[in-house]
This record gives structure tokens, C-alpha cells and sequence, in this order.
């Protein structure tokens, strides 16, 4: 065992998804020297798993008042300071004719009261802004809904943090946490590249672990009740609304249609789950028919679009009452001093909130941390733009206009992937712009950029940085070159194939839900490549 | 339009039946609905490679312990032999030489550097006797700048557990500096084609065998050869050291050769090939198949006294599945596969899909079904047939050849 | 098992989604073989229309190199319509505008009916190498291409003039859609059309008033005025099919393919209604021939060895084969099978300066395999096609029609039916 007492960080922060490195983010632009630890890759937790949506806040406006209003508050800050990581598509609320049209001016109001701009708009405009629409609609309600990438927005904040002096270790799971008494003074860590368990001290350690925080909070011998609320999504092959789609009614199962980059989305369900079942979900054949049918809803052209993949997310939700669907529980922010709760010093957990609140979140725990340190500094988090959204005559109009003029398509992807930090995937060799995944655009230099930088061990890792393998092959093609370029920079041949026989494990997990039509021939070619020319097997060692 | 006999499929399958009977004197056409699964072959045919995870060394032997629902065992063991060999006999007539045993699997190297036992190699790759007999133990591993289709790092670690030391090394000429500047364009068809054109060959093979000094072997990447057969001889005969070819990420140059001989052949011997057209229905009448529609004849329907329906498996839409059932989308045969969709896969990628099991039911004699009832001139070749994952056994080429042939010889009787 | 029809219903209609990534589109490409400036119809097709879903930025303008000549769409195994999604691509993204150049080539109703009027001029002038060094150096139209010549004398005004009247004496009737090339430059083509029908007992009528089909107007980005023409003969159809019962053939493969599928997958013109009844001469022919109704008697000392160039429009509708059919019936020719590929010209695109040498180079192998056929000429269905093998090879280029016009025994044809009618009368 490695025992590392040279070094003490003010703050360690367990979790890597949005809320970590938003914390970490912030507690390093206020001169904190900051560990981020994360046991697999960033956004692999709830981040990575959910809508992707750019909250209005009008979803919750009847049923959460707070929530609501913390929502939008966050989405023009987002707007301002992520823009390379959002799109502002704005979103309608639409009444079907099995909806309570009263039901509408109740949204409206409720909206204006929480500070969220609405429109109602006429369903002939509707039809004709936003075509895809399910055409016998009755109502419809213009909001300023959008959608954001969360693996952009994650890497963004942690790629800030770096550059303000934290440290990141992805890979690096927390196996215990270091007591003296009452007091927390660090974590003990394997790293799963090499199984080496390592220790690092903290005068304050951080547990933003999600649904996993309940796990990591029993490490340091207090109980948080977390309530396990799995949420199944599909994604389609391709964009078929360019605004966000919703019911205007209360909140319910699969209404929300969200395009994002390529493709678009409808989430989600909500179902209990063991606790033990957190790390192991599979999308039911009921979740997939729920969603197949209430999307159709919204939009009709979903019942024959082909889809990609099915996946399913946890909530980390805080247990309040009985509810057994788990929806009705504030979605709200939840801060725990365990010093003032459980009398156990220098630990706190941030968990709850949504996507969308991250910002907050972080601003709130860095609060905590520094009433705590005695550090008086104030958050910046809402006014500096985060790497990559740099653009100083920055207006709301210009923010959506990208400039394509002679550029490739892998710059211009490049280019909505990593804003401002695009020209890092052109920067070195004569190949540079050739493509490794031609369904997503993304060139050898753009891979080179995400392996040198950006914190990538294996094929997933790269997926998540540069939508490698996100497109319609689903890695058919791409991921033997990406796997070439691999290993190339980091890891022995050996190695790579099995990364890649994980990488393709990962790709089918989400399309064996919806085997069928043209997703079954994609995996009929992809293994006849694969096992059948190639001779790759799940264990090739 | 009136012929003796209809394919429908222009792949392994229906070339195979389609020359057959075209070298019997039939008049025969073929609708294809584009081109096939052949363009992605790696340059060997599979009978039997592993029985439930064994690898199999003598695949006629072997046979005898598969089920009866497989089409190996509907053909007949005491026939397989006559038609492995009828087989190769056939392609070679084609242009296109393969070599090996049907008794005696032989060796042949993946692109990850891995030995996979097969029964028919094209001249164009090297056959090892078996898996540790690579002959050489220094090799030079040459690829194209830029072509990321090739996986030197993969093939370098599989020699390796071969015992062989490899060494990577890039090639860079002008004349492929065009494509190498197309983003999405640097690939096996492209490099083929300029070699195809003539002027760079000489130089290349200059630039090999400069760069191979000191090593026994040179292994190159199989884009030698599309439209020009002469060019892969011409590079092995240039080349002062052994060579050998190993297939890069389809497109297969040696695949898609290999598709254009069988289709020429079959239009030498007087087969009409309608390519890129769909047949949309059939008229039926006392169990027989009279005619097909197809989209771009329309209302002049194609006649013939027997057809056979070579159609392959879901990835040529052979069959469709939906997302609450499975169909055959022609005539709307009968077929063999599980009602409920959750059966139809396996949670892990590498395990024994049951997908690949389904096919199109058919009586003894491999006519197809039809609502219980077997059509009478209507035959069913190939992957179409099911009743085994051909994937994991390694013997997809097999069935479609030896089902096609003995296909062939039910209608001729 | 009820037979089931899949019908997807998709956002696109050129169904992009279908597409499983095999790249075997890239193989057949034409263009991609002597242009990698081409992005390739993968990359430009599904992949492309991906990308321009997420954002219409992602055009790109190279999208221009495409010939259409739907050899993509013939070899995909999955029936993406590849031809059709790049070129709604550039019907919906393209910004550039059709230069004065482009309308000339395009606008052949109005060059035609001008040319044609002034005939005895136009043609000495666009011949001279001064004039077509002009064209080149202000229009950008290559100076190597050499223009069809123009008739003095419409085909349209020669058969109202000579052959109308007897039209009627025949007891069964098709509408004829001569086209441009066939009105404005070469009537002979017609004649040989109205031959070979009278032959076979049928009157041959032209439309009310027909239009060029807009084929050039398309490619040249000029919609609206190819949608009003496509709209217009619709109706000019509709009228001949509908209300008269007469099918409506042409002599011209891409006037024909273009209004059966052209219309409806790019222009959103619909066509359902006379689609089925129209087709090329050559199909009505071989349809009859087939089904027993007509036999065709050949003259005796018709003997020539002809080789069939495939049009890319040819093969994509899959009618070569009537055409082909329709030849190797005749006793006395030899017939030549050539290696279907792309002649280069693709209509407008081969005349302009900057695509000359990719056009020239798409079409080296076919005119290799022409020059070292020994044959004495050429046939093939269309008309750009014709212009460029005569300009780039030895041989001269006729068409089906106007060879069974020229080999068919009209005396002894008509006798046949006129028997046979006779019987039937009798009975």
C-alpha cells in the first residue's frame, strides 16, 4: 500500500459525473487544490444516462414550483457560460386530444410564476415550425427548452479544473474512506488500470457519488437513503424534431422527445430498483413497447424510425416518503453536512438535483467547503465561460450561428463537439483529417486530441469524448480503426482487442433491446466482420 | 419472360445455382436486389470449423455428430463429399481458383493475427497446415500511409503468440496521395483501383522489397486485384520475398472480384443477371409458383418452371424481423423461428445468437412452405434455410455451395 | 403466414436509415474513380443527410460531382435511394445559383425552338472551333464538345404536316413523348418510331402540347421551372392515358425515367395515376413480341455487327434487356454485349468546362472496349449517350428504333396481323 502523506488537497471529491467535476470546477477557480477521483470514466452515472435535456423547468412548473424555478435560472447561466455543449432549440408542450386542454393554462401560469417565458402558440404555427409534430395536436406551448450534450459539458468542467491546478483520476475507485475518530481525512483507492491500491489525503473529501454515494457514505460509516428510480430511453437514428417534444400534462412516462447532435431521443420511465441492481441494467421489452408507444404520440414518423439503441439510467434520488414510482419526490438539491447531521467532520455530501442544476449544486457544496476552509471566495462558475464556449462578442443570436465556410466535415463536427478547443483536432499530422467514424465525423486528429488530452483509456472512454461509434453502425466500422489508433498511443495490442470485444459487448448491450428490422442486420454484419473475418473473440488472451 | 429456371439472390448461393444450371443448358435468370455478402469475404470458404467451441480438424467427419435439423445432415453426409468436391470444380471453371480438402481443414490468418481452420482458400492468401506452422519467424508488416483499415499493431501481437517477430513499416507514394487527402475515401477499393490503372505497381513492389531487406516475409494488405486479376499475380512475381495477403475492413478487393467472375460466367454461359431489382410477389396455383413480379418489369412478369429462392438471411432482407414479428417478405413463406422477440437474442455479443438460427421452412427436399404446404417448384439455397448459426460454426459458405448444388441436382433430376 | 408488405414510413422518403454502412456504394461509384475530390455517395448520401439533419451547414457544395447515374443505388443492398438523397440534398441546401451558362444548357424548349428556326446558321457556327473557343473562354461550355446539329424542320411540324392524317386509319393507338433531342435535332428518330408502330398496327399521336422533361432543369437547380413543366405533362399524360386509353411511350431513356421517377422523388410532382403506362418503345415492343401478339419479320440481308452501350438510366430501370431483345432478333445481326458503365457525359454535366475531365475520364474504359470492338456501330437508348461516344470513339452510335426501322420487313409484318385480323374477322 502506497501511503501518501506528502501531499494533503484541500478537497478530494469522489465522483466524476456533472456535479463532481462542476465542484471540482469551482473549488478550483477559487484557489482550492483539488482531487477529483472517479472509478470508471466521466458522466458514466446519471449524467451520462439521461435525457440530455436542457430544462425550461416547464416540466415541473405545476408540480415543483422550486425545482422549476432553479431550472430555468440554471439554463440561461448554461447558455451564457456552455454554449459549445447546448443547443437552443426551444421546446413545445403539446395537448393531444386524450389531454385536459384546461390543463394548459395551468402549465402557463405555473411557468410565468417560476419565471419561465412561455407562448402559446396556434397548432397550425405548430405544425409548420416544428413539422415532425403529431398533426391531430389541440394545443401547444412554446418554451425555452434545449438540449445539452452532458459528456461535453462534464469534460468541459473537468478540462477547466485541470486548468485552474486539480488533479483527475479516472480509473480510481474508492475502496475505503480514511477516519481519525470523527474526522475524514482521505480515501483509500485501487486503480483499475493496474490494481495498485494508492491513498490520498483531504482536509474535506467530497461524496457527489451519485446513487453510489449511498455505497461510499456506508464507507464512512453514515447512512443516506438513496431510492434506486431506474429510467429507460431509446435513441433514433436520426433527428427527426429540431425542438425538444413534451406532453402538457403531469409529469408522466416516455413524453419527452429531445433531438441532440445526430440523433433524438424519447426517455423516460420510471421504475424502483434494488439496490443491488444499480450496477447491472438491462431495458425491458415492456420499457421499449411504453416508449415506442407514447413517442409515437408525439411525433408519428418514431413508429417506423430506425432506432439505435435502448439504455437506462439511475436516479440518485434521496429517500422522503413512500412513493413507489419515486417521481413525486422533490427533485430538489440535496446538501448534506454529515459534520453538523451525523458529527462526522471534514465529509459532505452533495447529491440529488438534476442535470440541468449541476452548476448550482457545485456552487452550493463549494460554499460549504469554504465557510468550512475559511476561504472567502466568491463563485465565478456562472460568469466564465467553460473551455471550449469562449467567444467574446458573445449575443444570444450569434451563440447559435456556426460558421461552416471551408470546412471539412470533421472540423465542423469537431467544431460543435468542442467549441472553441476544435482546433486542437487539427493541429499534427498529415492524416489528420481523415475519418475514423464516417457516421459522426470524427477524424484520426480529432481521436488523437481526445487520447492525448482528454483523459481516454479504452474505446468507451473515446466514445464518450468524440461520439465514436455513436452513429448508425453503431461501431461497426469505426471501431477497429479507433481500436488501431488506440493502441497506437497507449495500450499493447492485446490488450486493444479485448477493449474491443468490451466495446462491441457495449454497443450490443444497448441494441439487443431493440433487435429488430435494421438493427438486427447491423449486428448480423458486425459479427460476421468481427468474429467471422476477423476472429475476434470476448477474451482474446 | 419466360426461363427454364428463376434465382432469386445474386450471391454465393444463387451464382452457384444459376451457373449450375447454366452449365446444364438451362436458360436461367437471376434478380438480385444489389450486390452481395460476397463483397466482404475473406478469401476462404468455410464447411465446418468448430463444433460447440472445439475446433474441428476433419469437417466431413465431424458432420456426422450435427443435429438433424441441419442442412449438412437434410443434404445427406454420404452426399457431402461428391458436392465439396463438385464445388471448388465449379469456381475454378469460374476463374476463380480456390485450393483445399474437404476431409482436412487447413490454416489461414486473420487480420488479428489469429489461425482460423476453413476448407477453400483463393490463391490470392496462404494456407498453413495448422496453427502453429507459420513457416517464417521474421516478418515486415507493410501498410499504406493512412489506411486505417489495416491493423498492423493486431497482426504484429497474433505473430507473436506465433512465436514470430514483425516489424511495422509504412509505404508513401504520390500516387495515392489523392484518396489519402479524401476524408472518408482512404480504403481497400480505392488502393485497389489504383493499382488496377497500371503505373504504380512497378514502384511499389521497388519500395517492398527495399523495405523488406532482412526480413523472410512480407505481409501486405489484400487491395491488389479488383477489376484486374492480373495484378495480384503480378505482385507476388515482383516481389523478391514470400508474400502474404491478408484482408483489410470490407470492402474486399478479392470479394468483390470474385462476385464480378462468378457474374460474368453466369452471363457467359447465357444467364441473364437482373441487378438491382426486387421481386415484389409471386402468382401461385395448385402448389406451384408460376410467376414473379418484380419493380422494374412490372406487369411483364417473369415465368419459369422451377425457382429457388437463395434469398440469404436478415442481413439481405431474406428475412425481416420487426419488432413484434418475423416474416419472409416475397411470398410470405412459412418460417422457422421463435414467435416472441426477447428469444431472438443472446445478452452477450459473442455468444450463440439464436437469430442466426432462423430460416425459411422447408419440406425434405428443400421445397419451400407455404401455409403448411409445400410449394412445388419453389426451392430454398443457402443462409435463407437456417437450422444452424453458420457464423459460429464456421460454415456459412459451405451451406450456401453444397445446399446450392444439391438444390440444383433436384431439379435437374 | 399472411404475406406481409413492410411499408416504412420514414422522415426521409429516400429511406438514408436503411443503410447498414457495407460501402459497397463507394465501389461502383464512376465518379469517385477519377475525382477524389468527390466525397463519395456514402459520405455524401446517408451519411451526409445525417449530418444535414443536425444542420444544414453541413452541405457540401462537392455534392455537384454526382452524375446521378444511380449505380450506387443498384449496387446497395438495401435499396437506399443514394441518387435521390444527394441530389434533394442539392435541390434543398445549395446556394449556388445557376449561372447563365447552366440555363442555356438546361433550357432546351427555348435553345431548341430558337436553334431550330435558324438552323442553317446555328449549325455551320457552333461547329467552327473560333465559336466554340468563345463558348469555352465566356460560357465555361468545353471547347471540345461538339453540339448536336439542328434540324430546320421540327419533328413535331413534319408530323403534323405528313403523318398525322394517317394515324387514324390504324384500329389501335399510342401517344408518342418525342422529347427535345428528337423535336429540335434529329426528326429521323421519330419516323423511324411511327414506322415501326404503323408496322405494327398501331397509330402513333402526339400529346397535346408536350414539354421538355426537365432533366436538365433539375440537375441545374433551376425546381421551379422543372416542377411547372413536370406538372404540365402530367396532365398532357393524364389526358393520353386516361381519357383516351392510349399508353404514351418515348424513345428516350432518361425523358422516360425521369418522368416516372424523377418526378415524384425530387420534384414531389405525383404521377401514380400514368406511371404504369409509360414506358420506352422498346418495352411496348418487346411486350407484344413476348406475349405472342406481334412477330416482327426482319429483311434478309440486314447484316451488321452492333455492340449495346447500357445507359445509366437503362440500367437503373432494368430495360435494357427489351431493348437487347429486340435486336438479337434480328436474323442477321451479331450481336456485341459491352460491360455496362458510365458513358461520363450524365446530360448538362459533361458540357461544362470544369467537369470535361472527369466526364472523359468515367467514360475511358467504355470507350477503350468500343475502339477495340470491331463492330460496325454502336447502339444505345439515349441521346447524350450517342453524343458522347461519337465524340470520343471511332464509331458512330444509332438507336434500337431506328435499327429495327431500318431492318424491319414492313410488308411482311403487317401481312402477318392483317391475317390474323382477317381470321378473327371470319370466326
Amino acid at each position: 500500500m502506497n501511503k501518501n502523506k506528502s501531499k494533503e488537497y484541500d478537497v478530494i471529491i469522489i465522483g466524476g459525473g456533472a456535479t463532481g467535476a462542476g465542484t471540482a470546477r469551482d473549488c478550483a477557480m477559487r484557489g482550492l487544490s483539488v482531487l477529483l477521483v472517479e472509478r470508471h470514466d466521466f458522466a458514466t452515472g446519471a449524467t451520462g444516462r439521461n435525457h440530455g435535456l436542457l430544462h425550461s423547468g416547464a416540466r415541473y412548473a405545476v408540480t415543483d414550483h422550486e425545482s422549476a424555478k432553479e431550472c430555468i435560472e440554471e439554463n440561461m447561466i448554461l447558455r451564457r457560460i456552455a454554449n459549445h455543449c447546448v443547443e437552443e432549440n426551444n421546446g413545445l408542450f403539446l395537448t393531444l386530444p386524450e389531454d385536459d386542454i384546461a390543463f394548459q393554462s395551468q402549465f402557463v401560469d405555473a411557468c410565468t410564476s417560476a419565471g419561465i417565458g412561455t407562448e402559446i402558440i396556434d397548432p397550425d404555427l405548430a405544425r409548420r415550425i416544428e413539422p415532425s409534430v403529431n398533426p391531430n395536436l389541440i394545443g401547444a406551448v412554446k418554451v425555452p427548452d434545449g438540449s445539452v450534450d452532458p459528456f461535453r459539458l462534464t469534460m468541459s468542467n473537468a478540462l477547466d479544473a485541470k486548468l485552474n491546478g486539480a488533479e483527475l483520476l479516472t480509473q480510481h475507485e474508492v475502496t475505503g474512506v480514511i477516519r481519525e475518530q470523527d474526522r475524514v481525512v482521505g480515501v483509500e483507492l485501487i486503480n483499475h488500470n493496474n490494481k495498485e491500491k494508492v491513498k490520498h489525503y483531504g482536509k474535506i473529501v467530497v461524496n457527489a457519488g451519485g446513487i453510489w454515494g449511498h455505497h461510499i457514505a456506508n464507507l464512512a460509516g453514515v447512512n443516506i437513503n438513496m431510492f434506486p428510480a431506474k429510467g429507460s430511453l431509446l435513441i433514433f437514428g436520426h433527428r427527426v424534431n429540431k425542438m425538444v417534444l413534451n406532453r402538457c400534462r403531469k409529469p408522466a412516462n416516455a413524453d419527452i422527445l429531445v433531438p441532440g447532435d445526430t440523433i433524438c431521443l424519447i426517455g423516460t420511465t420510471s421504475e424502483h430498483i434494488p439496490y443491488d441492481q444499480i450496477d447491472n441494467m438491462y431495458v425491458s421489452k415492456d420499457d421499449v413497447d411504453v416508449l415506442i408507444r407514447e413517442g409515437v404520440k408525439l411525433s408519428p414518423s418514431l413508429a417506423t424510425t430506425r432506432i439505435l439503441r435502448a439504455y437506462a439510467g439511475v436516479r440518485p434520488l434521496v429517500a422522503a416518503d413512500d412513493d413507489p414510482t419515486g417521481r413525486n419526490i422533490s427533485r430538489g438539491i440535496v446538501l448534506l453536512d454529515h459534520q453538523k447531521r451525523d458529527g462526522l467532520s471534514g465529509f459532505i455530501t452533495i447529491t440529488g438535483g438534476k442535470l440541468m442544476t449541476y452548476r448550482l449544486m457545485a456552487e452550493e457544496a463549494t460554499d460549504l467547503i469554504c465557510q468550512k476552509l475559511a476561504v472567502e471566495k466568491k463563485c465565478e462558475t456562472a460568469d466564465i465561460p467553460l473551455p471550449g464556449s469562449e467567444q467574446s462578442e458573445l449575443s444570444m443570436e450569434n451563440a447559435t450561428q456556426k460558421i461552416y465556410e471551408g470546412l471539412s466535415i470533421a472540423q465542423k463536427s469537431a467544431q460543435d463537439r468542442h467549441g472553441s478547443l476544435a482546433y486542437k483536432a487539427s493541429n499534427g499530422g498529415e492524416n489528420d483529417d481523415s475519418l475514423v467514424c464516417e457516421c459522426e465525423g470524427v477524424s484520426i486528429g480529432e481521436v488523437k486530441y481526445a487520447i492525448n488530452e482528454l483523459h481516454v483509456n479504452n474505446l468507451i472512454d473515446l466514445r464518450r469524448r468524440t461520439r465514436v461509434g455513436m452513429g448508425t453502425c453503431q461501431g461497426e466500422l469505426c471501431a477497429c480503426r479507433a481500436a488501431g489508433l488506440l493502441c497506437d498511443s497507449l495500450e499493447e495490442a492485446g490488450k486493444a482487442k479485448d477493449d474491443l470485444a468490451n466495446f462491441l459487448q457495449e454497443r450490443w448491450k444497448g441494441m439487443s433491446p431493440i433487435a429488430w428490422g435494421d438493427t438486427i442486420n447491423e449486428a448480423q454484419f458486425t459479427s460476421w466482420i468481427y468474429e467471422g473475418i476477423y476472429g475476434l473473440k470476448a477474451d482474446n488472451n | 419472360m419466360k426461363f427454364d429456371n428463376i434465382i432469386i439472390g445474386g450471391g454465393l448461393s444463387g451464382l452457384t445455382c444459376g451457373i449450375k444450371l447454366a452449365e446444364q443448358g438451362k436458360k436461367c435468370a437471376i434478380v438480385s436486389s444489389g450486390q452481395s455478402a460476397i463483397h466482404f469475404f475473406s478469401g476462404s470458404f468455410d464447411l465446418l470449423g468448430q463444433i460447440n467451441g472445439e475446433e474441428v480438424y476433419h469437417p466431413i467427419e465431424a458432420m456426422k455428430s450435427l443435429a438433424d435439423t441441419h442442412p449438412y445432415q437434410r443434404i445427406g453426409i454420404e452426399n457431402i463429399a461428391r458436392l465439396a468436391e463438385e464445388a471448388p470444380n465449379l469456381l475454378n471453371r469460374a476463374g476463380l481458383k480456390f485450393c483445399g480438402k474437404a476431409d482436412q481443414n487447413h490454416f489461414v490468418l486473420t487480420p488479428m493475427g489469429i489461425m482460423k481452420p476453413t476448407w477453400l482458400t483463393l490463391d490470392d492468401f496462404n494456407r498453413f497446415d495448422g496453427k502453429e506452422s507459420f513457416p517464417w519467424k521474421k516478418a515486415v508488416i507493410l501498410n499504406f500511409s493512412g489506411f486505417l483499415d489495416f491493423h498492423t499493431l493486431f497482426i504484429k501481437d497474433g505473430l507473436k503468440k506465433l512465436d514470430v517477430n514483425a516489424q511495422i513499416k509504412n509505404v508513401s507514394m504520390k500516387q495515392f496521395e489523392a484518396i489519402r487527402k479524401n476524408p472518408s475515401e482512404m480504403r481497400s477499393t480505392n488502393i485497389a483501383k489504383v493499382f488496377d490503372k497500371g503505373d504504380a505497381l512497378n514502384e511499389f513492389a521497388d519500395k517492398v522489397n527495399l523495405l523488406s531487406e532482412g526480413f523472410e516475409v512480407a505481409i501486405l494488405p489484400a487491395v491488389f486485384g479488383l477489376f484486374n486479376k492480373k495484378v495480384a499475380d503480378d505482385i507476388k512475381a515482383k516481389i523478391n520475398k514470400p508474400v502474404v495477403l491478408l484482408p483489410a475492413i470490407p470492402p474486399s478487393v478479392p470479394g468483390i472480384r470474385s462476385q464480378i467472375l462468378l457474374s460474368q460466367r453466369f452471363q457467359e454461359l447465357g444467364g441473364i443477371f437482373f441487378m438491382g431489382d426486387n421481386v415484389e410477389e409471386g402468382t401461385f396455383e395448385n402448389k406451384r409458383l408460376l410467376d414473379i413480379r418484380t419493380n422494374n418489369h412490372g406487369d411483364i412478369k417473369l415465368e419459369a418452371d422451377a425457382f429457388i429462392l437463395a434469398s440469404g438471411s436478415f442481413y439481405s432482407k431474406g428475412i425481416v424481423a420487426t419488432h413484434d414479428k418475423l416474416y419472409e417478405p416475397i411470398f410470405g413463406l412459412d418460417i422457422d423461428g421463435d414467435t416472441d422477440r426477447s428469444q431472438w437474442h443472446d445478452e452477450k455479443f459473442f455468444n450463440d445468437q439464436p437469430y442466426m438460427h432462423y430460416g425459411i421452412k422447408t419440406d425434405s427436399n428443400f421445397h419451400a412452405i407455404m401455409n403448411g404446404q409445400a410449394v412445388e417448384n419453389l426451392y430454398v439455397a443457402g443462409s435463407g434455410l437456417g437450422g444452424a448459426n453458420a457464423l459460429k460454426e464456421g460454415s456459412g459458405a459451405g451451406i450456401s455451395l453444397l445446399s446450392s448444388l444439391h438444390v440444383v441436382d433436384q431439379i435437374l433430376k | 403466414m399472411k404475406k406481409e408488405i413492410f411499408e416504412p414510413f420514414n422522415i426521409s422518403d429516400n429511406n438514408f436509415e436503411q443503410c447498414v454502412k457495407c460501402t459497397v456504394c463507394t465501389v461502383y461509384c464512376p465518379v469517385l474513380e477519377v475525382n477524389p475530390e468527390y466525397p463519395g455517395p456514402k459520405q455524401s448520401g446517408p451519411d451526409g443527410e445525417r449530418l444535414r439533419l443536425k444542420d444544414p451547414g453541413f452541405y457540401d457544395e462537392a455534392l455537384k460531382l454526382c452524375l446521378n447515374c444511380k449505380r450506387c443505388e443498384i449496387a446497395c443492398p438495401h435499396g437506399v435511394k443514394i441518387g435521390d438523397i444527394i441530389q434533394m440534398a442539392r435541390i434543398k441546401h445549395s446556394k449556388k445559383k445557376p449561372k447563365f451558362r447552366d440555363m442555356i444548357l438546361a433550357n432546351t424548349d427555348i435553345v431548341g425552338t430558337m436553334a431550330s428556326t435558324f438552323a442553317p446558321v446555328v449549325n455551320p457556327m457552333v461547329a467552327l472551333k473560333p465559336v466554340r473557343r468563345i463558348m469555352d473562354g465566356v460560357l465555361k461550355i468545353d471547347h471540345h464538345r461538339i453540339f448536336p446539329k439542328y434540324s430546320g424542320i421540327r419533328f413535331e411540324t413534319w408530323y403534323r404536316r405528313y403523318a398525322a392524317k394517317k394515324q387514324m386509319d390504324f384500329k389501335k393507338h399510342v401517344s408518342y413523348f418525342h422529347g427535345c433531342y428528337v423535336n429540335y435535332n434529329f426528326p429521323q428518330q421519330g419516323k423511324d418510331l411511327i414506322k415501326i408502330m404503323n408496322a405494327a398496327g398501331y397509330g402513333v399521336h402526339l400529346l397535346e402540347k408536350e414539354k421538355c422533361c426537365g432533366v436538365a432543369l433539375i440537375s441545374n437547380g433551376l425546381i421551379k421551372q422543372a416542377t411547372k413543366q413536370a406538372k404540365h405533362n402530367v396532365e398532357a399524360f393524364k389526358k393520353s392515358i386516361v381519357d383516351k386509353k392510349m399508353p404514351v411511350i418515348s424513345t428516350s431513356s432518361t425523358c422516360i425515367f425521369t418522368i416516372r421517377d424523377e418526378y415524384p422523388h425530387l420534384l414531389g410532382v405525383e404521377n401514380e395515376e400514368i406511371r404504369d403506362e409509360s414506358e420506352l418503345a422498346t418495352r411496348f415492343l418487346f411486350r407484344l413480341v413476348d406475349s405472342g401478339k406481334l412477330k416482327l419479320v426482319f429483311k434478309k440481308d440486314y447484316k451488321k455487327r452492333i455492340a449495346y452501350h447500357t445507359p445509366c438510366h437503362m440500367e437503373k430501370l432494368g430495360w435494357s434487356i427489351y431493348s437487347t431483345s429486340l435486336l438479337r432478333m434480328i436474323p442477321g445481326v451479331d450481336f456485341v454485349s459491352l460491360e455496362s458503365r458510365c458513358c461520363g457525359i450524365a446530360g448538362t454535366y459533361g458540357f461544362k468546362k470544369e467537369n470535361y475531365e472527369t466526364s472523359q475520364a468515367v467514360g475511358k474504359p467504355l470507350f477503350d472496349q468500343i475502339d477495340s470492338s470491331d463492330v460496325d456501330f454502336v447502339a444505345t437508348d439515349c441521346e447524350t449517350c450517342k453524343w458522347q461516344i461519337e465524340m470520343s470513339t471511332s464509331r458512330t452510335v444509332q438507336h434500337p428504333i431506328s435499327i429495327l426501322a431500318e431492318a424491319l420487313d414492313v410488308e411482311a409484318t403487317m401481312k402477318l396481323w392483317q391475317n390474323e385480323m382477317a381470321l378473327e374477322g371470319q370466326c
